[in-house]
């Protein structure tokens, strides 16, 4: 047993750490309190980066290695393994900057547009609506077709985070109950309607997308049910990781003004309400670092890993959602001024919650699993 | 980042599984009868004063494992090597407390042997510290006091030193097996001392003059800590454990390593009483639904308590500070083991009331948890205190 970063891990946490703090977290505070209005009417307003800005983070970030971490270094990626990843989230999350490496799967490696991804010049989301609720296949209702050596798909309507994405990730259910398919469509392709453009709480935004008879070559075919679970699980550790993340830092500013800000003449940390609040979200943190990275390890190895990642999001996420709460409630009326970073924190975390598996659904998964092993 | 035991614990950790699976688990029908005293590690000491044949047929049976242990050479793991021991790592004994704990059975490996007692010199090694690895002499702990708990400075019971001797006056509270015990640990601070400077741990013999148990009191975990009066008690100063002043950075260092055996220790009882329900629930589809939600939610917890666990005796092992993680995971243990219990009565309802029922027995067991060897506030204090004191850097990896 060595629970020590090896000389690889280290390096790579220090090069996101040195990222996020140079160019993220220098920005924060000048993106926090952007006033110009933006794009669409919204209440609050949504916040964007600027253009600009992202297009020089990008290329940095990609200079860097911390771009494409899932693709092949053949494929243009960097193609780190899982412990790494979640080291990498974890810095990029202590910023409430919205900038990380986006998820694009390995599956895509061998897609025609594998180098555009890569680069950055193409972008993909995970329209991955589905399996949200469940955390597993078991909702997926989008369906396909084989014909004549393509593929045809069809969705009453999803909800897809992100719908200015160049190309969507879709798992779907071949028709008449089958097996799971994973397909990549482009955003403009005959059959594919985006409506509803709206917001989301956390500065992110939505869309319905339906697919009516959307015809797809065959190589658009990118996976099996396999891949789209390993993606959720991917997806887990990567939310785990943000969550990580967010928690130390809101921790780490909350440790900080408890100590400056005075009340009744006393210092907020020799209130024990406060202490309280900070050594339980401590040892949660604690218990959640050390389930992910552990998780992770498993994943890295070739162990089974689908219920260790489920687990280890599940917990993380409620666990960084509860370090805003906590973050807001001893920042006070500062913790829910958008100039601050953790009313952006708690919004984020508590979509977090509810992606990539419910918690309920996630106890309950687990719950079952056991009964069934009878261990 | 390696999660993997090490050649070495991963072969004592089977050799543990398997005597466990071998020996151990066929006896569980039998100790799921056993009387009261054999919850929990308090029969070692009390049970062997009674003359029950039925107590002394459970005795038998405990001392025929432990020649077995001997036998497969994983008695005296934590010992070290000069007293006979195999001094094998912190992370090593997780692994086999682990294996342990899968059996219900209250058997330990390994007489035992308080870590401080390690600090013996000279002829108290001879006189204390061998005889109770031997098994021939068991120890009592005696710090907390009716005004003084694990505050230090609250401390009253004093040691004057006399000539060659100490004398010892005072009260302590609660030190389980004082009434059976050999020799007693006792605590005291020199004359004119404040805080935590001047406490002094000696070692008294139970039968010497000015030492008297007042009386026991019972408790509803079954265990029965007495009521200790030292009444002008004269110690000879070679019977100072460590040096005369530097108790309390013993008691301290007593407390840190342990702590992850009390999380181990949690996180079996409580797995056992998981397996406890889900056995009962077997079956009964419509109530084996009502509850699979909370069964998978409890079984992540103790994954997580496992995690720091481990985590914890690992960073030991490395001889670094581990007080911070030490006070996490007793915090986070004795907490969700009664979380667990708690939901264990919850899902099976009133027929886990029965008093021998295992679930009423973990009930019991796990309420003085909470409280013993510092109760989940003074974890919580110490944490907060290493977070204010040192910042973030106490939460980040190594």
């Amino acid at each position: 047993m060595d629970l020590r970063l090896s000389e690889e891990e280290r390096l790579i946490r220090d090069t996101a750490a040195q990222f996020v703090a140079k160019e993220l977290l220098s920005r924060e505070g000048a993106f926090l309190k952007q006033k110009e209005p933006f794009v669409p009417p919204g209440d609050p307003r949504r916040r964007m980066l600027d253009d600009e800005i992202e297009k020089t983070l990008v290329e940095k970030a990609k200079r860097i290695g911390l771009w494409a971490l899932e693709l092949p270094e053949s494929a243009g990626g960097s193609s780190v393994g899982q412990v790494a990843r979640v080291l990498i989230y974890r810095e990029f999350g202590r910023t409430a900057l919205p900038f990380e490496p986006p998820p694009i799967p390995a599956v895509v490696a061998t897609s025609r547009y594998a180098g555009e991804l890569a680069s950055g010049e193409l972008s993909l989301t995970l329209a991955f609506d589905e399996t949200h609720k469940t955390g597993d296949l078991s909702g997926i209702r989008a369906v396909y077709r084989r014909k004549a050596g393509a593929y045809e798909l069809s969705s009453d309507g999803i909800d897809v985070i992100h719908p200015d994405a160049d190309l969507y990730l879709l798992p779907a259910v071949e028709e008449g109950g089958g097996a799971v398919g994973l397909f990549l469509l482009e955003k403009n392709a005959p059959g594919v309607r985006i409506a509803g453009v709206g917001d989301l709480t956390d500065d992110q935004t939505v869309a319905r997308l339906t697919l009516r008879a959307c015809a797809l070559p065959s190589d658009h075919r990118v996976g099996v049910g396999a891949d789209v679970e390993a993606i959720i699980a991917l997806e887990q550790f990567r939310i785990a990781g943000r969550s990580l993340g967010i928690a130390m830092r809101c921790l780490e500013r909350s440790l900080e003004h408890a100590k400056d800000r005075v009340t009744f003449g006393r210092p907020l940390s020799s209130r024990q309400a406060v202490q309280w609040m900070l050594a339980d979200l401590a040892v949660d943190l604690r218990t959640s670092t050390w389930l992910t990275l552990e998780a992770a390890w498993k994943a890295d190895r070739g162990m089974p890993y689908f219920y260790e990642a489920a687990l280890a999001k599940k917990r993380a996420a409620r666990m960084a959602f509860q370090a805003a709460d906590a973050a807001i409630q001893i920042h006070g009326g500062y913790g829910v001024a958008k100039e601050f970073p953790f009313e952006s924190f708690y919004r984020s975390t508590r979509l977090m919650r509810l992606v990539y598996g419910r918690e309920a659904e996630i106890d309950r998964k687990l719950g079952e699993r056991l009964a069934e092993s009878g261990s | 980042m390696d999660f993997c035991l090490s050649t070495e614990e991963e072969t004592l950790r089977r050799q543990v599984e398997i005597f466990v699976r071998e020996e151990i688990l066929p006896l569980e029908p039998l100790f799921d009868r056993a009387p009261d005293i054999f919850e929990g590690s308090r029969w070692k000491s009390r049970a062997k004063l009674s003359r029950d044949p039925e107590v002394q047929r459970y005795i038998a049976v405990m001392e025929g494992l432990k020649k077995k242990a001997e036998a497969a050479d994983i008695w005296h793991l934590d010992v070290p090597k000069k007293y006979g021991g195999r001094e094998v790592s912190n992370v090593a004994m997780i692994a086999a407390t682990e294996e342990l704990e899968k059996a219900s059975v209250p058997f330990e490996l390994g007489n035992h042997v308080s870590t401080i007692l390690y600090a013996c010199k000279g002829e108290q090694v001879e006189r204390f510290l061998l005889p109770c690895i031997r098994g021939e002499k068991t120890a009592c702990f005696a710090l907390t006091e009716p005004g003084a708990g694990s505050d230090p400075s609250m401390m009253a019971a004093t040691a004057t030193p006399d000539g060659d001797d100490f004398v010892i006056n005072g009260t302590k509270m609660f030190p389980t097996f004082g009434d059976v015990a050999d020799f007693v640990q006792v605590f005291a601070r020199l004359p004119g001392s404040k805080g935590r400077e001047g406490v002094t741990c000696l070692l008294v013999d139970t039968g010497h003059p000015g030492y008297r148990v007042v009386r026991s009191v019972e408790t509803i975990a079954g265990s029965e800590p007495c009521e200790l009066v030292f009444d002008n008690c004269r110690i000879p100063k070679t019977q100072i454990l460590g040096e005369a002043g530097k108790g309390w950075e013993l008691n301290q260092a007593w407390l840190g390593a342990r702590r992850f055996q009390v999380g181990i220790r949690c996180h079996g009882t409580a797995q056992r009483v998981l397996r406890r329900v889900e056995e009962l629930l077997r079956g009964k589809t419509s109530e084996r639904e009502r509850w699979s939600a909370s069964l998978g939610h409890f079984r992540g917890e103790l994954k997580a308590l496992r995690g720091i666990t481990y985590h914890g005796s690992w960073k030991a092992d490395q001889g670094l500070d581990v007080r911070f993680e030490a006070a996490c995971v007793k915090l986070f243990a004795t907490e969700l083991l009664h979380q667990v219990v708690d939901f264990a009565m919850e899902a099976i309802g009133p027929a886990s009331f029965r008093k021998e029922h295992a679930i009423a027995r973990a009930f019991r067991y796990a309420r003085p948890r909470r409280i013993v060897e510092g109760a989940s506030e003074i974890q919580r204090h110490m944490i907060q205190r290493a977070l204010f004191r040192e910042g973030i850097a106490c939460m980040e990896l190594q």
